[in-house]
């Protein structure tokens, strides 16, 4: 990270003027070439010599204590080199670094389960042998025998005190818990018209990327040295717990993420089998590869944040919310990988886009006997703002008012913009309600209720869901702070290094991993848009590599982050590039550097007209350099660091601006529900979507249709469902269900674009889209089944779940609108 | 995903399939691998020897069988069912079975003697097979015989079909311009196995307000794919009336004991028997009454 530059603060920069106008044009993304005509190199394309396969063995139960583990049939296996147990690699790691405050930080958690297990699919022992169907068969003949205890399956019973618990060692299955409050909660509920009381629940789930975790670990006896292939997608973040559970320095570590097929933020807990197989390769002097099944991710990779609300809302007769309070309970599962981050992350969103100001949640993150939770497309806010979608649709139901109207009636307005809402957080722009009669229009609504009413009378049952969702973008890592004040993180940044060579070629390369959502074509466009050329005469660096990449500790591709993060580092690249090659076109044709304007490949002087190819100005700074005085820079290699301007919230008040921008999203569902099977065919859906300037609108749809996609089949078929006894039962891909194209109609997209106030180049990030379809189903379904008045509180709705609540009830006479 | 060892033997002959799956212990046929090769990948199944007949040339075949009749060689593919221009005349509910099953790829593999031999009651053959009454017809190491439809299923993934057998053809019924047929896949995706399935067939009177025979069977609510007798008892000769069709859907639940899992309980599959007995025995009415001229 030689030659860092670091912005003083926050530039709001307008779109870029200058230029041959790159940003903002929809071209189509250039690495999607080789991805769709199979020359993508994804980690397990990595061939090494000589590489050791991996085999993992599996806990059968939800929570048990190891009695012992017998290796020796396994261990003489043809083609075995090693078998470890949990026991084994304890002695040879550090565990590792918990984020949560004690007691919770006494946690012990290792790459395998030690002395106890605690979920299942937790892995318990490692076969490492010459090949993956060897591995396969000697894991089978390790025998493990087991103390079975009984599990944990809910978080609300977890966190009472009669609770078996988890992790003896900190006497309590609470990860954390404390009290947000802001503003005057108890004057809100004095002043009522009315009380809601409500449960909801946010059901587990993740995002299915097509490729799964896995990591190949190759360490150097002869250097000392360690190259980790992965691809984990934060992986400068995850290695200080790498390297200090390795016991490695740091500048022993070459990390290298090759093509990610997808992640959605799955992929950042990877890092214990990160350390796994690292120690392996350290053990054996040999490469160690593993890639996931995907029975082991949807057992042990990660679900999302499930999230259980009791809560209560304050509300005038007019449909003012006016305060809300209540209790979360977040289930974390077995261990705490990244939490107890999303008993904050949330606070991104506290208020959602409404106008109210007074907000007491207690909020709860429990260990139970599941899959570790952690980052899933929306990410502890989708949970969050679940609860406040279905929040505006009770009021509107129980004050008789119209779902869209009592919306309007709360959100933020226009005019109010950039608006601070009461923890400090600052919504950066946007029309709220512009939005919500877009699509309203887009759904011809007043024509939808009359179709809807002829169905009814023929017994069928169409409903519309409505609903709003902010996607917040560019977190403040202090907010960690607030649940443990004594965590060494704070702010956000992120690097670009932007360089030409001899020949006059533009390079590019950024810390964020590419996942496929086109950073490489982003990064060409905003680095063509300052320098005159054409994206496809940017050479952008795929993937990740610590030996070339720049990178900040928080680099990494998560929390809709790199369009703003990596737009404002690149933009700042290639800006001090292009005013050294101005001074240097200049020196050359005896011009100022002002005059110098940079286009189609060439410095061309805007008075004289005279103009120099760029590779003659690479050639002249870098290979002929003496045509220079000596004290001109001739370094045209730039690398910077964005960092946006923010401050330490306060962990007392829990107060301040926790992220930098906030896209935000309608959407609109139209589904037809079979009543008598509850089964919910989707019809049409449409969604509206303002994240600012973009700098490519085609990557920025796939992005909208992609999250509203996730949300879909998380609502209506994905859910990691758990028997009592602790089961997975969405064990495989049979029982957990992704949408395919027959289940999910033509996603409907239109932009707003209102520039962000607050992220550079007027960009705010997009691509979690705040899992605005569950609401909006949720709310479609229940608006369909109205005449039977059933309500929902769950945000998985599955035909039996429905067929149930139904079961007993006739439609009362067809409803008005 | 990583199977256990096997062996594997690629035969091209019938008397090649047999003579090896007589030599060899643990030897098991492999047909379109649909089904067979998932729960080897699973290792929920481990054959030691793997006999691949999908190279016999003369095992796919659909031909007529006289007029009364369609035989369909074990090695016809479920693409190749649901596009089958005289099962389409003769016996449609086949194609229409078979159009429903997973996904193209997955139909372009699967054999309908695969389907039937691997005895998955979630299938969506197997119930249309009963209801048509089909005959199955296996050849051994003792010669072929022939076995009825209502035998030839006898417990979850167990057929008639012995280890050194192999079904080689299965025959249907052509169905007569008084039939009509249903065939509903419930399911929660696309192209996934049923919650339940409910194939229908009615035979109705001259006037089509009659029902003189029905058949009913069932996938997903038993151990086997099963017939709902009860139900067709009930129908058999009655006047054709919205009430009727109602109370036959309450008895085809009689004798079920469906299984629970993530996507029904036992009692919601049992619900949905009814409610999709009652529609299908709707759409067959409705059809025949349009093949007789009776709408
Ligand atoms: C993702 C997926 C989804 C599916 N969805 C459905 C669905 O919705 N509905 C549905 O009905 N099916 C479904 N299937 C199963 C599919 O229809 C299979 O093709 C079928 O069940 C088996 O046929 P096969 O030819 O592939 O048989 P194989 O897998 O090759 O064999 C299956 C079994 O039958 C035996 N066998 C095969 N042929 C013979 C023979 N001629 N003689 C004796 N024994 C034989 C084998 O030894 C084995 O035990 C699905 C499969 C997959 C992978």
């Amino acid at each position: 990270m030689s030659a860092a530059r670091t912005s003083p603060r926050s530039v709001a920069v307008p779109a870029p003027a200058e230029g041959t106008g790159w940003v903002g044009k929809s071209i189509p993304t250039k690495e999607s070439v080789r991805f769709t005509t199979g020359h993508g190199s994804y980690l397990d394309d990595v061939k090494l010599e000589g590489t050791a396969h991996i085999a993992l063995v599996h806990s059968p139960y939800a929570h048990a204590r190891i009695r012992s583990i017998d290796v020796k049939e396994a261990s003489a296996m043809p083609g075995v080199l090693a078998v470890y147990t949990g026991e084994d690699i304890r002695k040879l790691v550090d565990p590792f670094m918990q984020l949560a405050p004690p007691p919770a930080d006494k946690v012990l958690d290792y790459p395998l389960a030690v002395e106890k297990v605690r979920f299942v699919g937790e892995p318990v022992a490692v076969v490492v042998a010459r090949d993956r169907y060897l591995a396969a068969d000697a894991a089978e003949m390790v025998q493990v025998d087991y103390d079975v205890l009984p599990p944990v399956m809910d978080a609300e019973s977890a966190a009472s005190p009669s609770a078996p618990i988890l992790h003896e060692a900190i006497g309590t299955n609470r990860v954390w818990d404390g009290v947000y409050e802001y503003g005057d909660v108890d004057g809100a509920f004095a002043q009522a018209d009315l009380v809601i009381q409500e449960k909801f629940h946010y059901h587990r789930f993740n995002s299915a990327p097509l490729e799964l975790n896995a990591a190949l670990a190759s360490f150097d006896r002869r250097t000392g040295e360690l190259t980790l292939y992965t691809n984990n997608v934060m992986p400068m973040f995850c290695m200080p717990l790498v390297a200090s559970s390795l016991r490695l320095p740091s500048d022993r570590i070459r990390v290298i993420v090759p093509d990610v097929g997808g992640s959605f933020g799955n992929k950042i807990n990877s890092f214990p089998y990160m350390v796994l197989v690292s120690v392996l390769s350290m053990q054996l002097g040999r490469p160690v590869k593993w890639t996931e099944l995907r029975s082991e991710f949807l057992a042990a990779g990660t679900h999302g944040n499930e999230r259980t609300f009791q809560i209560e809302a304050a509300v005038r007769k007019d449909g003012t919310l006016l305060g809300l309070r209540g209790e979360a309970f977040d289930d974390t599962g077995a261990y705490a990988r990244y939490e107890p981050a999303g008993a904050v992350i949330w606070a991104q969103v506290a208020f959602s886009m409404y106008r109210h100001k007074n907000l007491r949640l207690h909020f709860h993150s429990v260990f139970t006997n599941k899959c570790p939770v952690g980052p899933n497309r929306g990410y502890s806010r989708a949970q969050h703002l679940f609860l406040y979608e279905r929040i505006m649709d009770r009021i509107a139901d129980r004050l008789g008012l119209d779902r869209g109207e009592v919306r309007e009636r709360n959100f933020v307005r226009a005019d109010e913009m950039p608006y601070q809402a009461p923890n400090g957080t600052v919504l950066d722009g946007g029309d709220y309600a512009r939005a919500l009669h877009r699509v309203q229009e887009m759904l011809d609504l007043p024509s939808l209720r009359a179709q809807q009413k002829a169905l009814r009378a023929r017994g069928r049952y169409l409903g519309v869901g409505i609903a709003a969702a902010l996607d917040s973008a560019g977190n403040n890592f202090a907010q960690v702070r607030v649940i443990n004040p004594h965590l060494p993180f704070s702010g956000n940044s992120e690097s670009a290094r932007v360089w030409m060579d001899m020949m006059g070629r533009v390079h590019v390369a950024m810390g964020p991993t590419n996942q496929g959502q086109g950073h490489e074509t982003m990064a060409s466009q905003i680095v063509a848009h300052e320098l005159g050329l054409n994206p496809e005469d940017v050479h952008a660096l795929p993937g990740f590599d610590s030996h070339s990449h720049p990178y900040t500790g928080h680099s990494g591709a998560y929390a809709s982050r790199t369009a703003v993060m990596g737009g404002g580092a690149l933009l700042g690249a290639a800006r001090e590039l292009r005013r050294r090659i101005q001074v240097i076109a200049a020196h050359l044709l005896k011009t100022a550097p002002e005059d110098i304007l940079l286009e189609k490949g060439e410095a061309r002087s805007r008075r004289t007209g005279n103009a120099l190819p760029l590779s003659v100005i690479g050639g002249v700074a870098l290979g002929n350099s003496l045509e220079l005085p000596l004290d001109m820079d001739t370094n045209l290699s730039v690398t910077y660091v964005y960092r946006p301007p923010f401050r330490i919230p306060s962990h007392v008040d829990k107060k301040g601006n926790f992220t930098l921008t906030y896209s935000y999203q309608v959407h609109g569902a139209v589904v037809e529900v079979d009543p008598e099977t509850g089964k919910v065919h989707l019809r049409r859906y449409v969604a509206v979507d303002d994240c600012g300037n973009m700098i490519n609108p085609a990557i920025v749809e796939g992005q909208v249709i992609g999250a509203a996609v996730h949300g879909i089949e998380a609502a209506l078929l994905c859910e990691a469902k758990y028997g009592a006894d602790g089961q997975l039962l969405a064990s495989s891909f049979t029982d957990y269900l992704c949408a395919t194209s027959l289940d999910v109609p033509p996603v409907e997209v239109e932009h707003f674009i209102t520039p962000s106030t607050a992220g550079p180049m007027g960009v705010r990030g997009v691509g979690e889209g705040g899992g605005t379809a569950l609401p909006a189903l949720a709310a479609a379904v229940e608006d369909a089944l109205s005449p039977f008045g059933v309500t929902f509180q769950d945000s998985h709705l599955t035909p039996e779940r429905i067929q149930s609540a139904m079961r007993g009830r006739a439609p009362t006479v067809p409803s008005p609108p | 995903m990583y199977p256990r060892p096997f062996e594997y033997r690629a035969v091209t002959t019938v008397d090649e399939a047999l003579r090896v799956l007589h030599e060899v212990e643990d030897g098991k046929v492999l047909a379109g691998g649909q089904s067979l090769l998932p729960l080897m990948k699973l290792r929920l199944a481990s054959p030691g020897v793997l006999v691949d007949i999908s190279g016999i040339p003369d095992l796919s075949y659909i031909r007529p069988q006289g007029e009364n009749a369609v035989e369909i060689g074990s090695l016809t593919t479920h693409d190749t069912v649901a596009h089958s221009a005289l099962l389409q005349e003769r016996c449609p509910i086949l194609p229409a079975a078979a159009r429903g099953i997973a996904d193209q790829q997955i139909r372009n593999r699967g054999t309908i003697g695969g389907s039937s031999c691997h005895a998955d009651p979630a299938s969506d053959l197997p119930p249309t097979l009963l209801a048509l009454d089909a005959e199955f017809s296996i050849v051994g190491p003792k010669g072929s015989r022939t076995v009825p439809a209502k035998e030839f299923f006898v417990d979850l993934f167990e057929t008639q079909v012995q280890r050194d057998e192999i079904l080689h053809h299965i025959q249907v019924p052509t169905l007569g311009p008084q039939w009509g047929w249903s065939y509903t896949k419930f399911n929660r995706r696309e192209g996934d196995y049923p919650i339940v399935g409910v194939a229908i067939l009615v035979r109705l009177d001259s006037h089509g307000r009659r029902l003189e025979e029905v058949r009913i069977g069932l996938a997903a609510v038993n151990p086997t794919p099963c017939r709902a007798r009860a139900a067709e008892r009930f129908l058999q000769g009655q006047e054709i009336s919205p009430a009727i069709l109602k109370e036959a859907a309450h008895r085809s639940t009689e004798g079920l004991h469906p299984g629970s899992d993530m996507h029904g309980s036992s009692q919601y599959r049992r619900d949905m028997v009814q409610v999709f007995v009652r529609r299908g025995l709707e759409e067959a009415v409705t059809r025949a009454r349009l093949a007789g001229g009776n709408p």
